[in-house]
């Protein structure tokens, strides 16, 4: 597994303007450390910034001002194609829409960080197989996405995030598309992972059932925090 | 199964759009430069073996006068095997059976005539020719035209056939339409035309002797008082004997030689006009080059916008890769390997396309268009680099197309 590095923002802002006639400012100044092994909830209501923050603690966004450290190197500056293989080797991403290939099977979906790090083909198949065996989907390993339902498809992409063993786990609304017994079934899962891995889960929700299994719970408004503590 | 193969396959319309923009691109350049090319090899493989080494010609639209004179004095040089005057005059045929024609006469002096042809031509002559006195200078006599006239007429078999009539037929040879003024000559023989109908052979219907041909039309009379003769043709062609004939030293001395004698005239080594024609197709392959990149051009920017819009159609898998740490080099390699499949594809149907339109030309088409198809050469280098070519630009294409994809912000291609 990679280590499981501290993360943390300083002063963030992100603005964007291209396309709109007025500059649209989605963080304003946010400042955050999330410890290794942290499991944190980012709440609050739609537009207020959780996504354009986990886009910037995941390296898949740049901030407009402000700080995106990794044990305490400033990573925001790097060039694209180090903050590509950061993603790739230190951070596992669970998207609301799933986002699994349409062209690729489970099990290949699966495989595709793997083979980005360029691991031999046998030992790629043999993690994949383990890991949507830990996710319940040995059998649906041929499937593909559009022969799965939405709870097979989320714990596809579950397992996918953690091909790599990743350090840092970035849920964006992992459950937004998923009913209550498939919600509950897929952050016992995240949760589980986490506490097995020690890694750092960070959890994108305004569902207050999702953000209470947090320890750690992350209120934002119109581009601020606004609360941080143990209470959800 | 790898991304790539379900895209070509899951964008089948584009993909075959693609495939069909780039064969039509390649086809055109297979023909051009195999037909191109032929044609070129197949000029300059007569010019080389045309059998003699040196042509007299004179400028503009004037010819040779004192031909026959001239050609005694070439012929007395050293190293000179055979000096050949030739006149090509139209005349008007007066057929056995009543009809008129125009055909293409050529004028030669028999016995030099062919010593001065290739193989390929004198093969298609009877040898000796059956055209009286082989020096042609009987009729001449010393610029008199006073001497008996051979009035012998070789036919092309094709026009003898045409016109129904054979070897020992009267045909009447006449400057005008007029019949009471044509004058009867013999069928003596007839000759063949080579497979390939390109080149001066294939248009003469008929041969005949120089001074008859000259006197026939006008180019033969005694000036009037102490006016000069005028005996006249349109080139001397002049065989050397030996191993002189491939020396260029000895060639070239001969040329200096023949030019004292002909100040006026144009006199070129044979070795000068090949030259000269390979510089001419060295400029003409560079049109055809020229012309063959505007249609690559086009062809392989239609592969752009093919591969342009299928990264619009695939940004959101492309910004999934992206957003799961993929290198930009592996998406710009799978952009890549599909524009190369594509490219290789159009290439293989464009050649095999451009083959199949220019072996049907040469087997279907008609006239000079069917005969510069069946002279083509399929130079596999040339079709090789051609492909390569194609592959390369493809790079090209694949690379554009790449830089759209990596272009912009993950978020936004994950919306």
């Amino acid at each position: 597994m990679s280590p499981v590095p501290e993360i943390a923002v300083r002063a963030v802002s992100k603005s964007y303007s291209a396309g709109r006639p007025e500059e649209v400012r989605a963080l304003r100044g946010v400042s955050v450390v999330l410890p290794p092994g942290d499991v944190v909830s980012v709440e609050g209501p739609s537009g207020c910034g959780k996504t354009t923050l986990l886009n910037l603690l995941g390296l898949l966004d740049v901030p407009s001002q402000g700080q995106v450290l990794w044990d305490g190197r400033n990573v925001a500056v790097r060039s694209e194609r180090e903050r590509a293989r950061l993603r790739l080797t230190g951070v596992g991403f669970i998207f609301q829409r799933f986002y699994l290939l349409p062209t690729m099977t489970a099990r290949e979906n699966v495989e595709l960080p793997m083979r980005a790090l360029g691991r031999p083909a046998g030992e790629r198949r043999a993690r994949a197989d383990r890991l949507l065996a830990d996710v319940g989907l040995s059998p649906r390993a041929e499937a593909f996405p559009h022969e799965l339902s939405g709870g097979e498809e989320q714990r596809v992409a579950v397992a996918r995030a953690l091909a790599n063993a990743p350090g840092l786990l970035l849920a964006d609304e992992p459950t937004g598309e998923l009913d209550r017994a498939n919600t509950d079934q897929i952050l016992d899962l995240l949760l589980r992972v986490q506490a097995e891995s020690g890694s750092t889960l960070l959890l994108v929700t305004h569902n207050p059932r999702v953000a209470a299994r947090a320890r750690r719970h992350l209120r934002m408004e119109d581009g601020r925090i606004v609360g941080d503590g143990p209470e959800a | 199964m790898t991304a790539s193969r379900w895209s070509l396959r899951h964008h089948r319309l584009q993909a075959i759009l693609a495939v069909a923009s780039i064969g039509t691109a390649v086809a055109l350049p297979v023909v051009l430069l195999s037909v191109g090319g032929g044609v070129s090899q197949h000029e300059l493989a007569q010019l080389e073996n045309s059998g003699y080494q040196l042509s007299i010609s004179a400028g503009g639209l004037h010819g040779i006068s004192g031909a026959h004179a001239l050609v005694a004095q070439i012929d007395a040089l050293p190293h000179v095997a055979s000096a050949s005057a030739v006149l090509s005059v139209a005349v008007d045929l007066f057929l056995p059976t009543g009809g008129v024609t125009p055909a293409l006469a050529e004028g030669v002096m028999p016995g030099a005539f062919l010593a001065t042809q290739g193989p390929t031509t004198a093969g298609l002559f009877p040898h000796p020719l059956p055209l009286g006195d082989p020096s042609d200078l009987a009729h001449y006599a010393n610029g008199t035209y006073a001497g008996p006239p051979a009035l012998d007429v070789l036919v092309a078999s094709p026009f003898a056939q045409d016109f129904g009539f054979g070897v020992g037929a009267t045909l009447g040879l006449g400057a005008t339409t007029n019949r009471s003024a044509a004058t009867p000559f013999t069928v003596t023989g007839t000759f063949g035309v080579p497979a390939q109908t390109l080149g001066p052979a294939a248009v003469f219907a008929i041969v005949l002797p120089l001074s008859d041909l000259q006197q026939l039309t006008g180019y033969a009379r005694a000036g009037a008082g102490s006016g000069a003769l005028l005996d006249q043709a349109d080139t001397i062609e002049v065989a050397l004997a030996g191993s002189a004939a491939t020396s260029v030293a000895a060639i070239s001395q001969v040329q200096q030689e023949v030019q004292g004698l002909a100040p006026f005239y144009g006199v070129s080594a044979l070795t000068d006009q090949a030259s000269e024609l390979r510089a001419s197709i060295g400029v003409l392959n560079g049109f055809y080059l020229a012309l063959s990149s505007v249609s690559l051009t086009i062809g392989l920017l239609f592969l752009a916008l093919v591969l342009l819009r299928r990264v619009e159609a695939e940004r959101r898998t492309i910004g999934i890769r992206r957003a799961l740490g993929l290198p930009g080099r592996q998406i710009a390699l799978g952009l890549a390997r599909d524009g190369l499949v594509l490219a290789a594809a159009g290439g293989a149907a464009g050649t095999v396309g451009g083959i199949a339109v220019v072996t049907g030309l040469a087997r279907f088409g008609s006239g000079s268009v069917a005969t510069a198809a069946g002279l083509a050469l399929f130079d596999p280098l040339t079709l090789g680099l051609l492909l390569a070519g194609v592959l390369l630009l493809s790079l090209g294409a694949s690379a554009v197309a790449a830089r759209s994809a990596l272009r912009g912000s993950i978020p936004e291609a994950l919306r």
